[in-house]
């Protein structure tokens, strides 16, 4: 923790600055390459700015862009062709039916929540535990092998894993524990995101435990505890504001995923009534192999096909603004939880 | 020096190209009609150097938006236009019929359905595909989401407008819901034609009323289940008088009988000519 607060004043130290500076200075030798080298400086501080303002400007813009959307569907805006909504019958009902004039989003909200927190069920935990098994008791080879395996499954295509869950999980659950019935719904949704997720969380918290210092472990072995103590009693609780952040990020990951999702679990609405009407079979069951909906899978599938103006098109953007808005949210909690750590 | 003169003559050509090109017709709209308004497209330029006709993706309902916005020359789309678009002046031209299909897993063992039954089992009245005299399953309905055009084709054919039971399935795709149907016993689902024929290794196709679907059974209208592909064109922003008839020669090129009973008919669809009676909004 001393050496972290140090970090910044010796950076900020005069006479190490000077060093690069007399350095530059000497590999200029006439007037006219320093004018050059400063044009040339010049030129390189806009582009850097110009780059840096386009990409606040990119995210300034997709956020005005979305409210606009978002809200023309609760103002009466000049471009709306459909209706003006009021909020309470798009976040509080879940009946979902466009064509009949309701639109209920509830059900994406559930659904959205409850796929990503099935899958961080387990992809945190396992995550978190290869994690230290990587970084405290595997030998080195084997960390240098898993961080390139980790970043191999972060580069797969979504797409990729959504083919794979409907061309082969989807068969595969249902011929083995379903009697043949559809196995589409959260289930099948979590196992594909789990898989997407887990190398996410692996990697920030192999940081995690590789950022502690080594007294920790020593401290703590030289006290006396055994190999399980350390780790379970110093350097996971030590680790855990990173831990935290790298599960957030996962989160964050799988609450936004489209493509693979929507190949899997079976896209219904409607699924909150369905899973309480049927009766053939356990809630937990139902929960799990009921075909379901989320934000992101409904506007994958009726964004392209809505017109404009329309209370049904206004009602989408307003889930794509509630979308960003929670990946924002993340994203800020993850700053607080690392700044945390920091410290 | 003769780097150079050759140089030129490079840089002369293409501005001349450039010249020649800057007669654009942009086609945005339904990936469904894509590939035979693209067929359309290269045809046509054939036969009419110095046009460009470019052929964009990006949905049925996109097409119509952009077409009555001004964005694109020729939107194309699966569906008909709402009551605004149409105020707002885009014109219809219908430029392929497309017939419809049941499809069902191969394991289920019917072969053939009455309209009234193939009404219950997407009602939810029928559940099981023992009582339409097949294997003791249940009946697994696939359908599209609900913004799609052949849903809406589905409903007002199929289901005489009722709505869809709660209990089903929902694929993005015609692609999806194929390899939904193959791999989910009891899967029932209602597809374009075509992919029946690309995919009869994998899923069984289901007559409706006693006839199976064919181009002929609708051409002599035994088979009642088709819709129309639209190409719509907004006069009113299309302000370049060279663009306009552009588009307008290019819309006639389709419907022409040479195109429509060729390229046309080869892709799987069947020529507008085929089917009589106009069929009435979807």
């Amino acid at each position: 923790m001393l050496m972290l607060k140090a970090m910044p004043s010796t950076a900020g130290d005069p006479a190490r600055d000077a060093v690069p500076a007399t350095k530059m200075r000497l590999s200029i030798h006439s007037e006219g390459s320093r004018g050059l080298r400063f044009l040339l400086d010049r030129g390189a501080h806009s582009v850097f700015l110009a780059c840096a303002l386009v990409v606040v400007a990119l995210i300034v813009g997709i956020l005005v862009f979305l409210s606009l959307r978002g809200f023309a569907a609760f103002l009466p805006l000049a471009g709306n062709t459909g209706r003006t909504l009021s909020f309470a019958e798009v976040f509080l009902s879940t009946e979902w039916a466009p064509s009949s004039d309701k639109f209920g989003i509830l059900s994406f909200m559930a659904g959205s929540l409850s796929v990503t927190m099935l899958a961080l069920l387990v992809a945190a935990p396992s995550g978190i535990l290869t994690a230290v098994f990587v970084t405290l008791l595997a030998p080195g080879w084997m960390k240098t092998l898993m961080r390139q395996v980790m970043d191999l499954l972060v580069g797969i295509p979504s797409v990729v894993y959504g083919i794979f869950g409907l061309t082969f999980l989807l068969p595969l659950i249902s011929a083995k524990w379903l009697k043949d019935s559809p196995a589409a719904g959260f289930f099948a949704a979590a196992c594909i995101l789990m898989v997407m997720i887990v190398p996410t969380i692996v990697s920030l918290s192999m940081d995690a435990f590789e950022a502690l210092p080594r007294t920790l472990d020593e401290g703590a072995l030289a006290l006396g505890s055994t190999r399980w103590q350390s780790i379970w009693r110093v350097l996971i609780p030590a680790a855990s504001p990173r831990l935290l952040t790298a599960v957030v990020l996962g989160m964050g990951r799988a609450i936004g995923e489209a493509m693979a999702v929507q190949m899997v679990i079976g896209n219904n609405p409607a699924w909150l009534s369905l899973m309480r009407e049927a009766t053939d079979r356990a809630p937990l069951i139902r929960f799990l192999f009921t075909p379901a909906a989320t934000l992101t899978t409904e506007l994958v599938q009726e964004l392209p096909n809505t017109a404009a103006g329309s209370a049904w098109n206004n009602v989408l953007f307003a889930m794509g603004l509630l979308l960003f808005l929670m990946t924002m949210g993340i994203i800020l909690a993850t700053r607080r939880l690392g700044q945390r750590g920091a410290v | 020096m003769k780097t150079q003169s050759l140089l030129l003559s490079v840089i002369a050509l293409s501005f001349a190209s450039v010249a020649a090109q800057a007669q654009t017709v942009s086609v945005m709209g339904s990936t469904a009609l894509g590939p035979i308004v693209k067929k359309a497209a290269e045809e046509f330029m054939k036969s009419h150097p110095g046009l460009n006709i470019a052929v964009s993706g990006g949905g049925s309902m996109t097409g119509l938006n952009q077409v009555a916005a001004g964005g694109c020359t020729i939107g194309i789309s699966d569906v008909y236009a709402t009551a605004d678009q149409e105020k707002a002046g885009v014109k219809n031209h219908n430029i392929v019929v497309q017939p419809f299909t049941l499809i069902a897993h191969p394991g289920v063992g019917v072969k053939n359905v009455s309209a009234q039954q193939a009404e219950f089992i997407f009602t939810g009245k029928i559940n099981n595909w023992k009582e339409l005299g097949g294997k003791d399953q249940k009946i697994v309905r696939v359908i599209r989401p609900e913004s799609s055009g052949t849903r809406a084709v589905q409903k007002k054919e199929v289901l005489h407008d009722q709505d869809f039971s709660k209990d089903v399935l929902i694929q993005d795709s015609t692609g999806a819901v194929v390899t939904s149907v193959s791999t989910t016993p009891g899967a029932v689902s209602f597809v374009e034609l075509e992919h029946l024929e690309k995919n009869k290794a994998r899923i069984a196709g289901i007559a409706y009323n006693g006839v199976e679907c064919s181009n002929n059974a609708v051409k002599n209208g035994k088979y009642p289940i088709f819709s129309f592909g639209h190409a719509y064109i907004n006069p009113a922003k299309l302000t370049d008088a060279a663009t306009r008839k552009a588009a307008e020669d290019f819309l006639a090129f389709i419907l022409s009988k040479e195109f429509q009973e060729g390229t046309v008919l080869k892709a799987g669809y069947l020529p507008v000519s085929y089917v009589k009676s106009m069929k009435t909004q979807l």
